[in-house]
């Protein structure tokens, strides 16, 4: 076990790797240059000291300021691949001090004045925030209702929760974020449409919270709505099978309650697809809640990424996008070793 | 009887071929077990299920409308935009002349959504889209003062009514937040000129008024002495101030931006703009001439605006125009000899005439039908024309014919766009870049997935590896970079749209790219592989022509599924603003207007429709996608 867990984290890191050089790149075709926008900055800064210079002059001071950020920001050099490693870290810049990720220095934005982790951090903690609290009221619905569907096969309220689920993963999440704003806020006013807490209050404690929930109520709902038809759909399908197994008309036989028959042999064996899923299905909901955030206003990653993508404010966005990238290989780890714990067939020393 | 026994029989036709037949027939030919191909099994199957075949018949439908109905549209351009029709919400009800005024009009009036008339009796009737956007003002609400006056002459601006009664008082309603009427502090509102004191306390001389005539925000009132009221919001009307207190004017008009007027000496057409309208032409497709060489000494009578042009009507019966046409305008038809235009109007584009012959024509715009004048209208004494109507009234002042905009089906966006026009575009668009999306994430997948599968091994082990790497790739962020990387870049936006497509396909074969290698793995291991093998046929044949066609069918259904997904994708990345964008319409960023609670409410059509063209085309695909991957399952029990 313990092999194989160190196996698959060494493969997670070339490939984050590999990823991170790809991202890289790209990047890099953002048209973007820090170097140049410090070293005009400067210039109009320097407005005074340069009054009677004549062009030629303040050209050649301006070169200078340019190649003196370049070598701060290690881009002196056209070599991507030198580049590359002194934006990691382990390649010195031109005066042979190291700084880069793995120094902790994740970069800077320029539209927000603040050192990148400063700016990601309060968004993170909101996203992750929605993330798992959709995901637990999401699974605390469908795992039953998915259970209660496949017991009930083919009865009226099977077949109005599979009508309902398959219109619920057919529609896009802003479609969905529409109707809800519209019943919600427009129709019935219940909760505000936008936005993470009361405009002007400054409320502590558990006041504080109860705003906080009442404005991420509405969004909470529709993200848990959104995932709800793809699970309940795989979880029924999942239980039809365990259902049908030859161990379940063994215990059956033997007189066991269905109770028992239902949610401890065959949900175990049911469990195995379904871990797979949950886990596939959280990376993508990180994915996913940009287009919520965007649509009721959070102040989550999403909105901080659109927002970033906007103003092409690149150390913001390779952050955002590594992030995405971690969270999807250590997801994909996680199924791995997951699978073990629920399967005991699964050798996952292999 | 007979003949309804033919249509049973029709009838059981039709209902056999598509949902099979009937219970009786089923048990008789159960008898004999017949062998049957798989697809044909799952033909068979597909067909007992009638939700999935209405669901297949709801997606052809779908297809044939994006693809066929913009053929249709030969007016639509994707960057039309029209601001006096901005969220019209649908309605077919511009051109309703209220029955009790058919037989009796006096006036009709109309610059935006909305059209004023004035019966004989002196009653003023509103009809067309009277709510007036999210202000929640009803211009149909008549003011109870208007109803209980008789009304003598009425007009329309893009949201306010000006009506002046036989006794002479005027009466505004509508929206009067801008200056459309009603008193406003010069201090206050530096760009509004209030309604003039004596139009709001006082009255005028009905037989008087030479003209009532309304514009965007704007009002004017001119008299046979050359009195002119005018008022309203000067951000509007550039030229408004230098037209404040002239009294030397014999008409008025207003186009889209400026006001245009005209005086005794009727050599030019009056703007207080140098440059402006001062080139006349003699119909729409003919060169424009300098005013004085054109006139010769002629004088112009009389002044009509639309939007952007300006027609002159001269003393010796013809007429002139002044400005920009579009290149689609219609040309003022041929007169016969000796005939002469009697009456012109002027809508918002277009043009409407009664000769001395007693035709009518419409010329000029012509994007919303506005010059198809119908056929066989007899004894015409007046014309009416307003926006994108225009009304014929005979002697009896009966209404004898109407024509032009009727109104749209679904509304329009906040452009003024027509919205079943951009649905049926934007389908279009969606589903092509879903379409070529998939093909080509399948054609990465199945390659991948065979040559995986099937030699295994090293091979197997890297292909896989670059797979996971691939899935590992967070979609939604990454896509969105890319396209704001090429959003950036100079590359014509065809191309952009080719390059959205190539991401979304190199995004999304890893999934299906997984399954063709489990089924290939499976399917390695069967006899007629074997057999081909012992046979020596080539590896690469055998992954492709042998093994390949064995699972055509699941990797079938997994492209039916995948083209609802990619759909739904290039919809999320449109909408957030990174996919197309405006003005190419897809069902993405139709949508992307709808986020915020007022537009939602107020302009419930502008995402109502949109939504449910998306939402039901992609229910049904992931339907016919889910029934066929039930039905070629052999595990699936189909007694439920």
């Amino acid at each position: 076990m313990g092999k194989y867990v160190l196996k698959r984290i060494g493969f997670m890191l070339i490939v984050m790797v590999i990823l991170s050089i790809l991202m890289f790149l790209i990047y890099n075709l953002l048209p973007s240059n820090r170097a140049y926008t410090d070293a005009r900055a400067d210039m109009t800064t320097m407005k005074q000291q340069l009054r009677g210079k004549s062009d030629a002059e303040k050209e050649l001071v301006f070169q200078e300021r340019y190649k003196e950020y370049q070598r701060l920001y290690g881009t002196d050099t056209k070599n991507m691949a030198i580049r590359y490693l002194r934006w990691i870290g382990v390649y010195p810049k031109y005066y042979g001090n190291y700084d880069g990720l793995l120094q902790g220095n994740f970069g800077y934005s320029y539209e927000l004045k603040d050192t990148v982790l400063n700016v990601v951090k309060e968004p993170m903690k909101n996203t992750i925030f929605i993330n798992i609290f959709a995901m637990v009221a999401a699974l605390a619905i469908t795992i039953p209702l998915g259970i209660v569907c496949s017991t009930h096969k083919g009865s009226k309220g099977d077949q109005a929760v599979q009508v309902i689920t398959i219109v619920g993963y057919s529609l896009p999440s802003f479609i969905i974020c529409i109707v809800f704003i519209w019943v919600f806020c427009s129709l019935l006013g219940w909760f505000p449409p936008s936005g993470m807490k009361t405009p002007g209050s400054n409320y502590t404690g558990w006041k504080w919270f109860v705003d906080r929930m009442y404005y991420l109520a509405l969004p909470l709902i529709s993200m848990t709505f959104m995932s709800m038809g793809g699970m309940t759909r795989y979880v029924r399908a999942s239980m039809i099978d365990a259902l049908s197994l030859d161990c379940i008309r063994t215990a059956r036989a033997k007189g066991v309650k269905e109770k028992t028959v239902i949610y401890s042999h065959a949900w175990r064996n049911a469990l195995i697809p379904v871990v797979t899923l949950v886990v596939g299905w959280f990376i993508g909901i990180f994915g996913g809640s940009i287009v919520f955030e965007n649509m009721f206003g959070l102040n989550g990653m999403g909105k901080l990424m659109i927002q970033s993508l906007r103003t092409a404010d690149c150390d913001v966005i390779i952050l955002l996008q590594l992030f995405y990238v971690a969270v999807s290989l250590i997801g994909n780890l996680v199924i791995d070793l997951v699978y073990g714990l629920v399967d005991p067939r699964i050798r996952v020393s292999a | 009887m007979k003949k309804r026994g033919f249509f049973a029989t029709v009838g059981n036709w039709f209902k056999r071929a598509f949902f099979g037949g009937s219970k009786e027939l089923a048990d008789a030919s159960m008898d004999v077990e017949e062998i049957v191909s798989p697809i044909k099994q799952i033909w068979r199957g597909f067909l007992e299920r009638k939700l999935a075949v209405a669901a297949a018949c709801v997606v052809i439908a779908m297809f044939l409308i994006v693809f066929i109905g913009p053929f249709f549209m030969p007016k639509y351009y994707d960057s039309y935009t029209e601001v006096t029709q901005k969220n019209v919400p649908p309605t077919s009800s511009m051109l309703s002349v209220p029955r009790a005024m058919k037989n009796q009009v006096r006036c009709i009036d109309s610059y935006g959504s909305f059209t004023v008339g004035v019966s004989d009796e002196g009653e003023t009737f509103v009809w067309g889209t009277t709510k007036l956007g999210t202000t929640g003002i009803d211009i149909g609400k008549i003011p109870e003062e208007v109803k209980n006056d008789k009304i003598a002459i009425a007009a329309a601006g893009i949201d306010h009514i000006v009506a002046v009664s036989e006794a002479g008082k005027v009466y505004t309603w509508g929206h009067g937040g801008l200056g459309q009427f009603g008193y406003f502090d010069p201090a206050k509102y530096p760009n509004i000129i209030s309604e003039p004191e004596e139009l709001m306390n006082g009255t005028i001389d009905v037989s008087n008024i030479r003209k009532l005539t309304c514009g965007y925000q704007c009002s004017a009132i001119l008299m046979n002495d050359g009195t002119l009221y005018l008022w309203g919001n000067k951000n509007t009307y550039q030229n408004i101030e230098k037209f404040i207190g002239r009294d030397d004017l014999i008409d008025i008009d207003f186009t889209l931006n400026y006001i245009v007027g005209l005086t005794e000496a009727g050599n030019q057409i009056v703007t207080g703009t140098r440059g402006l309208y001062d080139q006349y032409r003699g119909n729409i497709n003919e060169k424009p001439l300098p005013s004085r060489e054109y006139l010769a000494g002629r004088k112009i009578i009389a002044i009509y605006g639309t939007s952007n042009n300006v027609c002159a009507e001269l003393d010796d019966g013809s007429l002139c125009f002044a400005g920009d046409f579009p290149s689609n305008s219609i040309p003022m038809p041929a007169l016969h000899a000796g005939e002469k235009f009697l009456e012109v109007c002027s809508g918002t584009y277009h043009y409407t005439g009664l000769t001395s012959e007693g035709r009518v024509l419409s010329w000029g715009g012509n994007t919303l039908d506005q010059t198809l004048v119908p056929e066989g209208m007899t004894d015409v004494e007046k014309i009416y024309a307003g926006a994108f109507q225009s009304y014929a009234v005979n002697s009896n002042h009966e209404l004898v014919g109407k024509w032009g905009l009727k109104g749209y089906f679904f509304g329009t966006d906040t452009y003024g766009a027509d919205i079943f026009q951009r649905i049926i575009q934007g389908g279009k668009m969606t589903m092509t870049i879903g379409a070529v999306a998939v093909i080509i994430s399948s054609i990465i997948g199945i390659i991948v997935g065979c040559i995986s599968g099937y030699f295994g091994g090293k091979v197997d082990l890297l292909l896989m590896r670059v797979t996971e790497i691939f899935a590992a790739i967070p979609f939604l962020p990454f896509a969105m970079i890319l396209s704001s990387i090429m959003a950036q870049s100079d590359i014509s936006e065809n191309k952009k749209i080719y390059l959205l497509m190539v991401i979304l396909g190199v995004l999304t074969w890893t999934g299906l790219a997984r399954m063709v290698r489990g089924q290939v793995l499976a399917a390695r291991e069967n006899e007629y592989v074997v057999a081909a093998k012992a046979m020596g046929v080539k590896e690469f044949t055998i992954a492709f022509k042998h093994i390949l066609p064995n699972i055509i069918s699941i990797i079938f259904v997994s492209l039916t599924l995948d083209f609802a997904t990619c759909m739904l994708t290039e919809s999320s990345l449109s909408y957030l603003g990174f996919g197309v964008t405006y003005p190419r319409p897809t069902w993405g960023n139709m949508l992307s207007g709808a986020n915020n609670a007022t537009i939602i409410k107020n302009f419930w059509w502008q995402w109502v429709f949109t939504s449910l063209f998306l939402a039901i085309t992609c229910i049904c695909i992931n339907i016919v996608g889910d029934t066929l991957r039930d039905v070629m399952d052999p595990k699936s029990d189909r007694d439920k």
